[in-house]
């Protein structure tokens, strides 16, 4: 009984959360607010994803607009000069991401720290470079009229047809995030972060769970990349910067490094400040900055992380033993 | 059961361990003491392969172990408390124990049941189960190293320096938990030390290392009496 009602406690908040995203566009019925809503929810995509390797495994990747980008143009190429069926074209990108994650995971365990920052900067830059200059990739314009996802005919097309088809997306790879973070891979991708001699010697291979984290990430991103392709139906080399991989990062950093909330409401703060800030005009960079700045002061361990801590505190208050929850700001879910 | 034939092991040209030979039989607690530098840890690391040595051989139940990937040398039942209590500071102490028990992938009941025998063992760490394990106290952390190691059921366990900035009384029950692992669970020891005299008096032999190289090697209750050993490690 205790088992079902603490079930309840933590399923409900994901419910209550999944429900306001639902009915966003019943309040917010214009195409403009509508397309910045699926933006948020492809960029809660990718952040769950690389909150595996940022915020839990603890390295600084700066690649993740690359490999949004890869997934974009797999399903894209796949499906305007192959004509595969979009849905087809997924399994590509589910193989895209794997190799990616396989790819990227191996220079984790020969550089470390800001050089393997680096080395993901270069992939980036690697990949940005080739779009941009293949003619397979439509060099520079891209590629252009890209089909919808459709199911029987009937086509997700319009903005709120989109958004309902990438919150479905978006159901999945939350659950899937909350399950491994229920599973044995948290406890070892946090352990790598931790303490990585002391994990070898407890029998895990570092290795395998550095690069399980990427493939984890990097099929999400991937996947993230080719629901972004259909929705927008043209895709450019040019989103795809080390700049796009910068926010990425920022997503976590701003709501709380492995935090699973952190991870969604960092994700719409990056998608709806700058176009809060459209007013400000030239100086919307700026204003965006000094935002970004303070919230990193004010919140050192990301907006959800403090934010529950001060929670926390309030209700432990008077009971005088805190349960040492204070450094657990690493931790997701729940 | 571990033989270490001949092994000699290098940091870039430095030389840390010189034809160092060692052995381990069955149900036996095996001591290796020696001053800071001595090369005790590389020793150690050197059987776990988290460090390679550049000759000699490590044969383990018969098999040559010496260019085997570490997680499968934990796989096949050594395992390793290394030194200054490395537990995952960022997990409770319930997931660092599950931690311990990754490489032999349990039930969920067996994997209970492992629990169980841990906090039954070591008490303290039932109370603080879902507390962070940065947060206990340095022999907290300690037993719960032990007990993490434990986990994946070792045939031969490694302690590298179990009192290490440890309470005397800690240090004591330490040693007193070690015995008991020794004795009621049947695995081998062997034990890295400082504390020659506690080391001397738990083990059945011992070797003693010095700039590398084995300098001594015996009962211990016979090093425990000899001139050098109680002048150079006993400060007696």
């Amino acid at each position: 009984m205790k088992n079902y009602e603490s079930l309840v406690k933590k399923i409900f908040p994901v419910f209550a959360m999944l429900l306001a995203i639902s009915l966003f566009p019943v309040f917010l019925k214009n195409n403009y607010y509508l397309t910045i809503g699926c933006q948020a929810m492809l960029y809660c995509i990718v952040a769950l994803g690389l909150n595996f390797i940022v915020g839990m495994s603890g390295m600084m990747t700066l690649g993740t607009g690359a490999v949004y980008g890869l997934g974009a143009y797999t399903s894209a190429l796949l499906s305007t000069k192959l004509g595969v069926n979009p849905w087809l074209a997924l399994i590509p990108v589910l193989v895209m991401g794997w190799l990616i994650g396989k790819g990227l995971g191996f220079p984790s365990l020969r550089v470390q720290f800001v050089y393997f920052s680096l080395v993901t900067i270069a992939f980036n830059e690697i990949v940005r470079n080739l779009l941009t200059n293949l003619e397979f990739t439509g060099s520079g314009t891209g590629v252009r009229n890209i089909p919808p996802y459709s199911i029987f005919g009937f086509e997700f097309n319009t903005q709120l047809r989109s958004y309902y088809l990438i919150f479905a997306f978006l159901v999945v790879f939350i659950i899937i995030a909350l399950r491994i973070a229920k599973s044995k891979w948290r406890r070892a991708f946090i352990a790598v972060k931790d303490n990585p001699e002391a994990l070898e010697v407890s029998g895990i291979n570092v290795s395998s769970v550095k690069i399980t984290a990427f493939t984890l990430s990097s099929i999400f991103g991937c996947v993230a990349g080719a629901l972004y392709a259909h929705f927008n139906r043209y895709i450019t080399p040019s989103t795809f910067t080390t700049d796009l991989s910068i926010s990425f990062v920022v997503m976590l950093i701003i709501g709380g490094l492995g935090n699973f909330w952190g991870c969604i409401l960092g994700a719409y703060v990056v998608a709806f400040l700058p176009q809060l800030l459209r007013s400000a005009g030239t100086s919307y960079k700026l204003i965006y900055a000094v935002l970004m700045m303070l919230a990193v002061i004010l919140f050192p361990n990301g907006i959800m992380s403090d934010i529950r801590r001060s929670v926390g505190k309030l209700i432990n208050n008077g009971k005088g033993f805190s349960k040492g929850g204070g450094i657990g700001e690493n931790r997701t879910g729940n | 059961m571990l033989d270490v034939e001949n092994i000699s092991t290098y940091y870039g040209n430095a030389c840390a361990l010189y034809d160092v030979s060692f052995s381990v039989t069955e149900n036996e607690i095996v001591s290796i003491i020696g001053a800071n530098g001595a090369g005790k840890s590389t020793l150690m690391k050197s059987v776990m392969g988290t460090v390679r040595p550049r000759e000699g051989k490590i044969v383990y139940k018969g098999k040559d172990i010496t260019h085997v990937q570490t997680h499968k040398i934990v796989k096949s039942g050594i395992v390793y408390v290394p030194e200054g209590r490395d537990v995952f500071t960022k997990l409770s102490v319930e997931d660092n124990l599950t931690m311990g028990a990754y490489s032999k992938p349990a039930k969920a009941k067996e994997l209970n049941a492992l629990h169980e025998e841990m906090y039954e063992m070591f008490p303290r760490l039932k109370e603080r189960r879902k507390q962070m394990a940065g947060t206990l106290s340095g022999g907290e952390q300690q037993m719960l190293a032990i007990a993490r190691g434990l986990m994946s059921k070792p045939d031969l366990i490694m302690f590298d320096e179990p009192s290490l900035g440890l309470a005397p009384i800690i240090v004591d029950e330490v040693f007193d938990r070690i015995q008991a692992i020794n004795k009621r669970m049947g695995i081998s020891v062997v034990l890295v030390e400082q504390n020659a005299f506690m080391a001397l008096s738990i083990s059945s032999r011992c070797y003693v290392l010095e700039n590398g190289k084995v300098a001594m090697q015996g009962k211990s209750s016979e090093l425990i009496d000899d001139e050098t050993v109680k002048s150079a490690y006993l400060g007696m």
